[in-house]
């Protein structure tokens, strides 16, 4: 009927992310020990089910249970499931510790948004303008500080969005309403974006390609479809295109220092009037 | 000491006189009091289960709402789609408003309306004092009271389905700020803290019926697992559930007065604007979302284990009697018990490997979690070693319990990869999560609560149920139960989130039409087999053949009672002298020795009991 499999190993999408196969490794290891205790389990259950079956003249034996067995059989799950706990740890650590975050080739801001994912680049001179959620607004998602000359050049993109390959990338992680679940499949990794805090997450591409970013926590009737692109690249794909980005900025940038008023104003601000209020209150 | 024990042979005696009284003053009881505000726990067990039974129908139609979408998105539901109102569907088919409504209220339904009630409500008001040989609870009124809020409690969240907006759409987990907005949201939380207070009450009723009410010469250790499972339960419940109160109400706050508890400053309304919250006013101020993860997960992670303890005392039960023999390691599946309870209130953290929460406390969690399988392991070692040796009768009472641990191996299992951290940070969220918690709370939880519902139907009802149908039951609810979550794990390691209206959206996700049509298919057979239970629960009322004292010939007290008891339980004086699994003991020429019997006159004394 179709392609299907009974192995669940062979399920995964493909792992694109330096720590994708230390995953898919660990995940293998657990999967093979589950399937051997599972067979035992169900083999000596059906073996049981079958031997001891009701039959004429056969009787049950009067018996209370063995401490030594006790023993044994809590011994044995204590060390091989604590060692599973302990050797599962290291990785743990790799893609969780702030102290192990490596030296981080690029950082970027990424915000949920029912129903949409907003990323933030650095822009022309390599450095993210502070930000502060006073200053948030709907038309600024990140809080960008207006005072704050390194923000000003800041590029967003909304929905896709492109990423140079083998390079350690830190992400900055929040949401501007709701709960969010930043998922890339491919990269084995999943952060929740929460509201009020920002997370760090790190991971570092090998192949370049289109890979899907999923929200993976309800966040609304819209959240099936909170799906962005993440492009990988080339170093000098990637250049190129951030290049084009920037220029493109400065077009902005100059259009708007010749003339104050903004070029075109989004018809949303003259209804939202109460959170630019609150924003410049403070 | 003594003081308690004469407290305690006064209390039987009273209880003897009292069941006197109660026959005399049986035509004086009228029907409201003995069929509605009931205080006689056999009647308050009956309503537990049939309230349950009557939100299993709702909660499993939900169900395959879900899978009719997932299978076949877009396409009007067969049969019903074109009742349903506009504001739910389009032209029959499930709107993503309404299927986020649906991932909610399933989960809602089916845990603090059928799972909890029935484990908890309707096994531990039958059961406790039916086998620690008393009349009834320690406090009867209040045993009512914990029943009545069910219904209340779920018409509450029911009506959510009726006011602008809708029912509570944010998942059962119902995560703020999603939640913090929104009439459905408010009866839900309402509807939840009322169902907890059900639980908090009948918790402490248990308590107190088990420390204080034991047949006379019953200690501790001579209870049926049953009871010591519902013991520890009731701790879990009355620790556990007013932590989940205490969340319910600082989030009523926030939905009410907008007090910004779980609300950070300056968030965004889908309009543009920003959302009322006490948060706002003043620069660096706010809640924290995560803190209702903790809150949550604080009562919501023993809660798990409210739901499944319960059902492995009931399945020890049911093995020990069916396999004619005792308990392999009693006192291990004691401490096991307490064991799984114990760590069941630290490690409510992995739910939140994904939180943001500090990774340090990421490992304790991991290290606590995976740690519980230890317990988990003795209890399944132990059941294997009960029916080692024995002489296993295949009753339906029986088959579910084999079931279920059958399917409880495979649903540890699963916890073990969600346990491990690094890989719960690519299988949170997906089907993977879904397939682990329904082969835990259906292929554990239900098929011990049926297990339970045919062990005990004959003393509840009176009547023997009908074995042929009972079987064609399981082994229909078996086979269809795997084929529709096992496939789960599969799509779940490919990556395909949860509570998602239409996966086809995502290009990755759209090889797994098929693997979900089968699902689809499986869970739609799997819902109706569960026609013939109802069919043969209600057929058998009426034309099932009169049941005996004792028609499994097992072992504990219940089953010294008529068939089905009268207001008081026992027709007789009960003395315990023995453990509850003296199966094949080499004391009696039976396979069997129930508690009651005394040591000096075991055949002649079993004899009669057989011919009751």
């Amino acid at each position: 009927m179709f392609d299907f499999s009974w192995n669940m190993l062979t399920y995964f999408p493909p792992g694109i992310s330096t720590y994708s196969e230390a995953h898919d490794d660990l995940f293998r290891l657990v999967y093979w020990l589950s399937v051997a205790i599972f067979l035992l389990v169900q083999i000596t259950l059906v073996t049981f089910i079958f031997r001891y079956r009701n039959r004429p003249g056969h009787k049950s034996i009067y018996y209370h249970g063995n401490n030594v067995v006790e023993f044994v059989w809590t011994l044995a799950p204590t060390v091989l499931f604590a060692g599973l706990g302990l050797y599962s740890d290291e990785m743990w650590k790799v893609m969780k510790y702030s102290s192990r975050i490596p030296t981080p080739d690029m950082e970027i801001d990424v915000v949920g948004q029912a129903f949409n994912w907003h990323v933030r680049y650095p822009g022309a001179d390599g450095i993210l303008g502070k930000r502060h959620a006073r200053y948030r607004s709907a038309q600024n998602l990140f809080g960008i500080d207006p005072t704050d000359a390194h923000g000003k050049d800041d590029i967003v993109m909304t929905g896709e969005f492109n990423l140079p390959i083998n390079k350690n990338v830190v992400v900055h992680l929040s949401s501007v309403d709701v709960l969010h679940s930043y998922f890339l499949p491919n990269f084995r990794i999943k952060q929740d974006a929460v509201p009020g805090s920002w997370i760090e997450v790190w991971h570092n591409g090998t192949k370049s390609g289109k890979y899907e970013l999923a929200c993976a926590e309800l966040c609304g009737s819209g959240h099936y479809a909170m799906r962005a692109v993440l492009n990988m690249q080339s170093d000098a794909d990637f250049a190129k295109w951030m290049d084009g980005k920037i220029t493109a900025k400065k077009a902005v940038l100059a259009a708007e220092a010749a003339n104050p008023q903004p070029v075109a104003p989004p018809p949303a601000e003259a209804a939202a009037p109460e959170g630019e209020h609150h924003g410049s209150s403070h | 000491m003594a003081a308690v024990a004469t407290q305690h042979d006064h209390a039987h005696v009273a209880t003897h006189d009292e069941s006197h009284a109660h026959d005399h003053a049986h035509h004086s009881v009228s029907f409201i009091r003995k069929y509605i505000f009931s205080t006689d726990h056999k009647t308050i067990a009956k309503q537990f289960l049939t309230t349950s039974m009557f939100f299993l129908l709702v909660g499993g139609a939900f169900a395959l709402f879900i899978r009719w979408q997932l299978a076949y998105p877009g396409e009007p539901i067969p049969l019903v789609g074109k009742w349903l109102p506009d504001t739910l569907v389009s032209n029959g088919a499930v709107q993503p408003g309404f299927y986020t409504q649906l991932v909610t209220m399933h989960a809602t339904v089916m845990i603090f309306f059928v799972i909890i009630p029935m484990a908890t409500g309707a096994f531990a008001n039958f059961c406790i004092p039916l086998m620690i040989g008393t009349d009834d609870m320690a406090m009867p009124t209040i045993n009512m009271i914990s029943f009545w809020l069910v219904p209340v409690a779920g018409l509450t969240i029911m009506s959510g389905f009726f006011v602008e907006g809708g029912t509570a759409a944010a998942g059962w987990t119902n995560y703020p700020p999603l939640s913090a907005s929104g009439t459905g949201h408010m009866l839900w939380v309402i509807g939840v803290f009322l169902v907890g207070f059900s639980s908090i009450l009948g918790g402490m009723n248990y308590l107190a019926t088990t420390l204080n009410k034991r047949a006379k010469g019953m200690r501790m250790f001579d209870m049926p697992l049953t009871v010591w499972a519902l013991f520890i339960t009731s701790v879990l419940q009355v620790l556990g559930t007013p932590v989940l109160a205490s969340a319910m109400s600082l989030l009523f706050v926030d939905q009410v007065f907008h007090a910004g508890i779980f609300i950070p400053e300056n968030l965004l309304t889908p309009n543009g604007g920003l959302y009322p919250s006490g948060a706002n006013v003043g620069a660096g101020g706010g809640g924290q979302p995560v803190l209702w993860q903790h809150l949550f997960w604080f009562y919501s992670h023993p809660a798990v284990y409210i739901m499944i303890l319960p059902v492995m005392g009931v399945v020890s039960d049911v093995l020990a009697t069916f396999a004619r023999k005792a308990i392999f390691g009693y006192k291990a599946m004691v401490f096991a018990i307490m064991a799984i309870a114990f760590l069941g209130f630290v490690v409510w953290g992995h739910h939140m490997f994904l939180s943001g929460m500090s990774p340090l406390l990421g490992t304790t969690f991991m290290l606590s979690t995976i740690v519980i399988a230890v317990p988990s392991s003795i209890k399944i070692f132990n059941w294997l070693g009960t029916i080692w040796k024995g002489n296993i009768h295949f009753t339906s009472a029986n088959l579910n319990a084999l079931g279920f641990i059958s399917t409880f191996v495979c649903g540890g299992l699963s916890g073990v990869f969600m346990a491990v951290g690094p890989i719960d940070v690519y299988i949170h969220d997906t089907y993977f999560i879904v397939a682990h918690i329904h082969y835990v709370l259906f292929g554990g939880a239900l098929f011990g609560i049926f297990a339970g519902v045919y062990y005990w139907y004959p003393k509840m009802f009176g009547k023997m149920y009908n074995e042929t149908l009972g079987k064609f039951h399981f082994f229909l609810t078996f086979i269809t139960f795997n084929l529709c979550f096992f496939p789960m794990h599969m799509i779940g390691v490919g990556g395909h989130m949860r509570r998602i209206y239409d996966p086809y959206v995502y290009e990755f996700l759209k090889p797994f039409q098929p693997i979900n049509q089968f699902i689809t298919i499986f869970a739609i057979a799997m819902g109706f087999s569960q026609l013939i239970l109802i069919f043969n629960l209600l057929w058998s009322l009426k034309f099932g053949r009169k049941a005996p004292r004792n028609p499994w010939r097992a072992n504990t007290l219940e089953w010294a009672a008529p068939s089905h008891p009268g207001h008081g339980n026992f027709d007789r004086d009960i003395t315990v002298y023995r453990g509850p699994y003296e199966f094949a003991s080499p004391e009696s020429k039976r396979d069997y020795l129930p508690q009651w019997i005394r040591p000096a006159h075991v055949e002649q004394e079993t004899t009669i009991a057989e011919k009751h």
